[in-house]
């Protein structure tokens, strides 16, 4: 039975002006949802919003969410701490869901090393950050967010700026995540991720988020080619 | 962009030169002034008189190296002692309150408080706070270790928080975002981030803390400071001198020291560093070119 994880609403999002307008929605546990739209269109302010780095122009939001690490993020510039290793970053994420003061040390590493083998990292794991290719960088941001398994996670373009075989990788990765039944928000522009991931579409247009079923999406593409 | 700067450089020096000849008024004095310190200099302080490093004749030396009994050593370990306690303390003193100054990791109410702290005890020079220990505590170097103490963690914890507020903000987003606590951003995203500039400022503060111990040693605080008053007092400027000349060696010493250490956490490593040679060269190939 999927349990609601987030309700929106009549959310309005933006700065000096609604980028998107009036936003009522529920996401459930296992939902796996691509943001799409245009750039600048809003899709980064709305994942910005749930996360909490932005205050909402109008309207609500709610996540029924454990206050301990139950939501995850990778935003666009990965947010990694530069002047440290693959470990310590990893453990961030760890450490957001299982807090030092809980004592589970063990815990803790095991999910860290689970989480960068999983992502072909563990040769990496007491590299320096700084050292790290585009590539490594984002899937040591994702292996952050399994580290951390997070009810609901957050992602703007996690996928981008890899090659074919490391976004295999990574989403092979993140099936652990959706197979435990947590959800995902992804903001996505390459249409064949959408297709292998997503389980249901927020496309954003005049304002506007339309909500939508991947099957509908694809229908609606067809139509517009 | 260029060109603006260069106005607005040239503008402030325009300004600094007015407000100084309405400050200065008679300029005739400087002349004056430069022939007494000419003459100070070469009367009274040149050559300068290393029997500072000689064994004083009282207490008699009991070391076999006599270097070791003398005034400019004994001066200025203390001193250095006095400039290590103070700088650690005062850092870890700084560390606690700018953490709180932030405005990046403190509601601005907050901030602002502990901003004010911070102002308040940097306004007071560590000078007056050396008077301020020897008339509580007494003359001694731990009037001075005090004195620097405090006035390390105003000046520190102004660059301490400003360093925090110059890091890039998306880790420290994520971090919120992910729901870590305050003191676990503190020690494993914002220190790592700033570990740098936080050495770095730390390096400097002792440095800064061993050249001041001259000054805070003029009021009875203790180390080199102390006997460089005596020596002023009794009129023997070509000692003062050679003790000058010591702690700028030590101040060298340091600095390169610090340039060590920090080469330890920065990203030089992975660069390759331009050597005089190379730097000599391109502007060579540049030339050639140009012609």
């Amino acid at each position: 039975m999927p349990e609601p994880l987030l309700t929106i609403s009549n959310l309005s999002i933006g700065f000096k002006e609604d980028l998107v307008r009036d936003i009522s929605l529920e996401v459930n546990s296992g939902e796996i949802i691509a943001v799409l739209g245009p750039s600048g269109i809003g899709k980064t302010t709305l994942v910005r919003t749930i996360a909490g780095l932005v205050r909402p122009r109008q309207g609500s939001f709610e996540l029924h969410l454990p206050s301990q690490g139950g939501l995850g993020y990778i935003p666009q510039r990965l947010g990694l701490v530069r002047h440290a290793s693959v470990y310590h970053n990893v453990n961030l994420g760890a450490r957001a869901s299982l807090p030092l003061l809980k004592g589970k040390r063990e815990e803790r590493n095991e999910r860290v090393i689970s989480a960068v083998s999983a992502l072909g990292l563990k040769e990496k794991i007491h590299e320096p950050i700084r050292r790290l290719s585009g590539g490594q960088l984002r899937r040591v941001a994702t292996a952050r967010a399994l580290a951390q398994r997070p009810k609901l996670l957050l992602a703007d373009e996690f996928l981008s700026e890899l090659d074919h075989s490391t976004v295999d990788v990574v989403i092979e990765a993140v099936q652990s995540l959706i197979d435990s039944g947590n959800s995902i928000i992804m903001v996505e522009h390459h249409e064949e991720n959408v297709e292998m991931i997503a389980t249901r579409i927020w496309l954003i247009e005049n304002e506007q988020l339309l909500d939508m079923s991947i099957e509908e999406w694809r229908k609606r593409q067809e139509e517009e080619e | 962009m260029r060109k603006g700067f260069i106005a607005a450089i040239g503008g402030l020096l325009f300004l600094a030169i007015l407000v100084l000849i309405d400050l200065a008024g008679d300029w005739g004095r400087l002349g004056e002034g430069f022939g007494n310190l000419s003459t100070f200099l070469h009367e009274s302080m040149w050559p300068p008189n290393w029997s500072v490093l000689e064994a004083r004749s009282y207490p008699v030396c009991d070391r076999e190296i006599e270097f070791f009994c003398s005034v400019g050593y004994i001066g200025m370990v203390e001193t250095i002692k006095i400039a290590f306690v103070a700088t650690i303390l005062g850092f870890i003193g700084a560390l606690s309150l700018s953490s709180f100054a932030a405005k990046n990791l403190m509601p601005m109410p907050i901030a602002l408080v502990f901003r004010i702290v911070l102002s308040a005890i940097r306004s007071l020079p560590s000078l007056i706070w050396a008077i301020l220990f020897v008339i509580v505590i007494g003359v001694g170097p731990l009037a001075g270790v005090l004195a620097m103490t405090f006035y390390t963690v105003g000046y520190l914890g102004k660059l301490q928080y400003e360093a925090f507020e110059g890091m890039p903000s998306d880790s420290l987003e994520v971090s919120r975002a992910m729901g870590l606590s305050h003191p676990t951003i503190f020690t494993s995203v914002v220190i790592p981030e700033t570990g740098n500039h936080l050495l770095s400022q730390l390096m400097f503060m002792f440095e800064y803390n061993v050249r001041h111990g001259t000054v805070i040693g003029l009021v009875g605080a203790g180390g080199i400071g102390f006997y460089i008053n005596t020596y002023l007092k009794l009129l023997q400027y070509d000692k003062v001198l050679a003790l000058l000349i010591l702690i700028f060696v030590v101040v060298i010493i340091i600095d390169l020291i610090s340039l060590m250490i920090r080469s330890f956490v920065t990203d030089e490593g992975d660069v390759r560093q331009p050597k005089w040679f190379s730097f000599l060269l391109k502007f060579k190939k540049g030339d050639e070119s140009e012609q």
